[in-house]
């Protein structure tokens, strides 16, 4: 009896694996679209597709020569205020990009904020340079943190063996920490590239066609079947992203002694001197700029309806989320069928929410009773961060003993009873950790929401786009600073996650 | 069509007091451009009209023109009435049949030679080429739009806004699908992308380009914030350069609301609201013409039925064909 009970699909298979049906409906709806009558390549593509490649290839380049420096410090130097450091280095990632797009490109050039307020005549910032500028400086942080990852799980007695060697400092960290932490650093260049190709915003304000803005210029001349080609063509290089990352598998090291490094003051100084930008452009510069406008336009045009509607939104999203992730997990952790069905979930997150939005679009006007309501708004964001909510339960319920949950069978418990009584108050901590990582991707979230948001509803990032697109610049302070404030309430959360690890490792 | 003449004759436009309360729900899908001047208008429609329900969807103008009509091909229906800047967009729906005819006494309201039966022009707009007035004089302005192509003068633009897209409408239109594409590809290698046309006026000013292509307002507006701004208004004559054109309004619900909300954008006190803050020209009968425009009879438009230029699928093709889009 028992045999044919082990054969039995989980009970969490059905409903996950309609789940992951679901998930993988937009990429259908984009091939039934762009198989109508678009035109598969022309002259315009491949300048498209070149310039997407090289943002993504700059953008990667820059994170890892700002990010893998500074995970160096902030995991080995000994500073004053180590945590403060890591904090405020951490701190683009609480900005969306296309924030510090907007701010940066208000804020230089000729009559810019900058030359307002100084005098200075600076030059502009647009353009694939300007793109490579703004994504990098908002997305050096996840190089940063995951070499650091790597770098805190490394043994320091080989470096201290190539020392005693006669190796410089600088030369072991070269030639014997590095190459230990090539997948972290590979992993977070795969996070940034993901990252570059997903971002609407800031092409579209640095005025790059790359696939996003030229998606969305087809989107509102309603050429739908063009948009979706296009949106495959970005598919396809999201998938090999996606296929990299998931060849990437950090080497794990049996963790020891940490490495310390004691700069000298000279060399503390020498780290502010060349980091120092990096921190006044992504953060200090944005928060400026916003303070210059509210000081100087004040609150008008704002309505509080609008932080409403986004937290609104956002919070039906995060709740949608963690309920379809818990048997998207749970299949996941039940067997080889379950982790594919979650595998297929993941494909969601590489869909930038612009591809997301043409599908959906679609969808909607052929079921009317959905087209332009909130809850097809709440199903877009709900497929774009499902992944990152089953992570997140899924990480907690694996980390639990199984033998609590066979205990309680063993005493008479039936499954459900078990889920209840024990997983379920167990992984309570991974559900709120993934529900507010979905709750605030979704109040981020641009593009999706302006083409599928109903009449009338304005979000916060709608509302700052509307400001932009009119040059109401200044009316964009508020809604920003709010926006800014609740990532970093999510950036908190990660790092707080984080802390944890490293304690685990320190073994304190 | 002359607009000398149809400045002339005073009255016409109703005053707000004389029209019924508006009562209902009615969904207006905005294209907007006009950044909070429209809303100011609107925001005022809704305090008059309190029992007034009123939704408002923001997009471009031509993305609205085609989701409606998208919309309506899926059998789905969203919108009362459609506030278009730009008349190509209006054109759009009424040739897919989408537009209500409008009653006699609102089309009378109008001037002379902006009467239709299926659309209520708002306001007129002049095409211009606001130019840098440290880098070019008045002189250095080529009299035709087409010379623009030969010169070597950086130019700003936003292809992407409705207004620019009728502009190259009348073009083809006067000068055939070749040439304007040409023109296209020459304007191309020389020219910077902004998002709208307040966007472009304001890289003149600031002299990122020497010359650009907007609607007259947007020059206006901006003299209007900072008197000794670097720009002024440039005109070519008789081509596509210095078309008139027209926003407008029209109903796509049947009843009585959508047109009664139609008659309140015609009154008195929102035409001349949008002729003193937008600078825009107001096309009711009687009302005054904006502060900062010149003589209207230094400008001479081409001669082109308005109506025309809603055959916008061949420009937004061709457009995206020379890769501008």
């Amino acid at each position: 009896m028992s045999l044919t009970l082990g054969r039995r699909w989980p009970a969490s298979y059905p409903l996950a694996l309609l789940i992951a049906l679901l998930a993988i409906v937009p990429v259908g709806v984009l091939v039934g679209l762009a198989s109508d009558s678009a035109e598969l390549f022309d002259a315009h593509n491949l300048r498209v597709l070149t310039n997407t490649l090289l943002l993504m290839v700059f953008t990667v380049l820059g994170s890892v020569a700002i990010g893998v420096p500074l995970a160096l410090i902030t995991a080995y130097a000994q500073l004053p205020w180590r945590r403060l450091w890591l904090i405020l280095l951490a701190a683009p990632l609480a900005i969306p990009s296309y924030i510090g797009a907007f701010t940066l490109y208000a804020a230089f050039g000729r009559g810019g904020e900058i030359q307002q307020l100084l005098g200075w005549s600076m030059p502009a910032v647009n353009g694939l340079p300007g793109a490579t500028l703004v994504m990098t400086l908002y997305s050096y942080p996840f190089v940063m943190l995951t070499t650091r990852a790597s770098l805190l799980s490394l043994d320091a007695s080989l470096v201290n063996a190539a020392r005693t060697l006669g190796m410089s400092i600088a030369a072991s960290l070269w030639r014997v920490v590095l190459p230990r932490v090539a997948t972290g650093i590979a992993a977070g260049a795969l996070l940034v590239a993901l990252y570059t190709l997903s971002d609407f915003g800031t092409p579209a304000i640095m005025r790059v066609d790359t696939f996003t803005r030229v998606i969305f210029v087809e989107y509102n001349a309603f050429g739908l079947s063009q948009a979706a080609m296009l949106s495959l063509q970005l598919l396809v290089i999201v998938g090999l992203v996606l296929f990299l990352e998931s060849r990437v598998r950090g080497n794990k090291e049996r963790p020891g002694r940490h490495l310390t490094l004691w700069p000298s003051r000279g060399q503390k100084l020498l780290m502010a001197l060349v980091f120092a930008p990096v921190f006044v452009l992504a953060i200090v510069l944005p928060l400026l700029v916003f303070g210059i406008w509210l000081w100087r336009e004040g609150t008008a045009g704002f309505d509080a309806t609008y932080a409403w509607n986004s937290a609104h939104a956002s919070f039906l999203a995060a709740l949608v989320a963690v309920v379809l992730a818990i048997p998207v997990a749970h299949a996941a952790i039940a067997g080889r069928a379950g982790r594919f069905m979650e595998r297929l979930t993941y494909f969601g997150f590489g869909v930038p929410g612009i591809v997301m939005g043409t599908a959906l679009v679609y969808v909607g006007l052929q079921l009317p009773f959905l087209y332009q309501t909130l809850g097809l708004l709440v199903l877009a964001y709900v497929l774009r961060f499902l992944p990152l909510a089953v992570g997140s339960v899924r990480s907690t319920a694996e980390g639990l003993d199984p033998s609590l949950v066979k205990a309680a069978r063993l005493l008479g418990a039936s499954p459900r009873e078990a889920f209840q009584r024990i997983t379920l108050p167990l992984t309570i901590r991974g559900m709120v950790a993934g529900a507010a990582l979905v709750f605030l991707e979704a109040m981020r979230e641009l593009p999706a929401t302006l083409m599928l948001g109903p009449t009338g509803f304005e979000t916060l990032a709608t509302y700052l786009w509307r400001v932009y697109e009119a040059g109401y610049f200044g009316r964009a302070a508020i809604p920003g600073l709010l926006l800014v404030l609740m990532s970093a309430l999510g950036l908190a959360l990660m790092l707080s996650g984080e802390r944890r690890a490293e304690f685990d490792v320190t073994g304190k | 069509m002359s607009i000398q003449r149809s400045f002339a004759a005073p009255g016409g436009a109703v005053s707000v007091d004389q029209l019924p309360k508006l009562e209902g729900e009615i969904t207006l899908y905005l294209g907007r451009g006009e950044g909070g001047l429209y809303e100011n208008v609107l925001e005022a429609i809704r305090k008059r009209n309190p029992k007034l329900n009123l939704k408002i969807r923001r997009g471009a103008t031509a993305a609205l023109a085609n989701s409606i009509v998208a919309e309506s091909k899926a059998g789905v229906k969203r919108a009362d009435v459609f506030w278009a800047v730009d008349s190509g967009a209006i054109g759009l729906i009424s040739d897919a049949g989408l537009a209500r005819p409008l009653p006699a006494d609102l089309i009378a309201q109008l001037r002379p030679g902006f009467q239709y039966t299926q659309w209520a022009p708002v306001t007129g707009r002049v095409r211009t080429l606001p130019y840098n007035t440290d880098r070019l004089t008045a002189e250095q302005i080529p009299e035709s739009v087409m010379a623009l192509a030969d010169s070597d003068l950086s130019i700003g633009w936003a292809p992407a806004y409705a207004s620019f897209q009728s502009f190259v409408t009348a073009m083809r239109l006067l000068e055939g699908d070749k040439v304007t594409a040409d023109w296209l590809r020459a304007i191309k290698a020389r020219a910077t992308t902004y998002a709208g046309e307040l966007g472009v006026v304001m890289a003149v000013e600031r002299g990122e380009v020497d010359l650009g292509f907007a609607n007259h307002y947007y020059t206006l507006r901006l003299k209007n914030g900072k008197p000794d701004a670097k720009v002024a208004l440039g005109f070519t004559k008789n081509d596509a350069g210095c078309l008139v054109n027209a926003g407008g309004i029209l109903a796509l619900s049947d009843g009585d609301l959508p047109i009664n909300f139609i008659r309140y954008l015609l009154t008195e006190e929102v035409q001349s609201y949008l002729a003193s803050e937008a600078y825009e020209i107001p096309l009711v009968e009687g009302a005054k013409p904006p502060q900062g425009l010149p003589p209207l009879d230094s400008i001479s438009p081409p001669k082109i039925d308005l109506t025309q230029l809603a055959d916008l699928r061949p420009t937004l093709n061709l457009m995206r064909r020379v890769g501008v889009l």
